[in-house]
């Protein structure tokens, strides 16, 4: 009749096991945090999500001063805010509030 | 909307520049081998960084609208946004089923 293996026996196989496999010889299952450490790195993923960076005019004609470069969009709101002044539509000034009675 | 994105894509690369560090401390967190003097100090560390660099801060935005709810992961769209492109034959392979 054959005796079942002592737990020093089976502890000793389960070390060995470990060894081979090299895996993590944890008998208590103390919780050692490794399991962050398997973790993936997500940050490459969720940085990609928007397609590319939006890159405004602003950021061109600051990236090169020496160019001179003019915002015909901008250039064209300023005219015409300037023009509706002239002929006296332009937006009131600031602080002055007047009543229509 | 596009403040929205914006603040997103914000949180995004902070996400990005912190993941390290806090991995770092969630694993002295977690690592019950340290002493508890180390593991607290970690948390609260943790605890100290900023709020938007925690990946669960981040979510996932329509590219078109910036709404940030019923948002298709694959397409990166929301609902209505999916709905009328592939009806406008603007995503591939997505069609109209009907039987």
């Amino acid at each position: 009749m054959a005796t079942p293996p002592t737990p020093a026996r089976l502890a000793k196989l389960t070390r060995t096991a470990c060894k081979i496999f090299s895996t993590v010889y944890n008998p208590t299952a103390a919780r050692s945090g490794n399991k962050i450490l398997r973790e993936r790195l997500v940050g490459p993923t969720v940085s990609s999500y928007y397609p590319q960076p939006l890159v405004h005019f602003r950021d061109i004609k600051a990236a090169f001063p020496q160019l001179n470069l003019i915002d015909t969009d901008e250039k064209e709101r300023l005219d015409e805010i300037a023009r509706r002044k002239r002929r006296g539509k332009g937006a009131p000034k600031k602080g002055i509030v007047t009543y229509a009675i | 909307m596009r403040s929205r994105i914006l603040r997103d894509m914000k949180a995004r690369t902070a996400v990005a520049n912190n993941e390290l560090i806090r991995q770092a401390y969630r694993y002295i967190t977690r690592n019950e081998t340290l002493p508890a003097r180390t593991r607290h100090q970690a948390q609260l560390a943790l605890n100290s960084l900023p709020t938007n660099t925690a990946p669960v801060f981040l979510r996932n935005r329509c590219l078109e609208t910036g709404h940030g709810s019923g948002v298709f992961r694959e397409f990166r769209l929301c609902r209505f946004q999916f709905r009328l492109k592939a009806l406008n034959g603007e995503l591939p392979g997505v069609k109209k089923s009907s039987w």
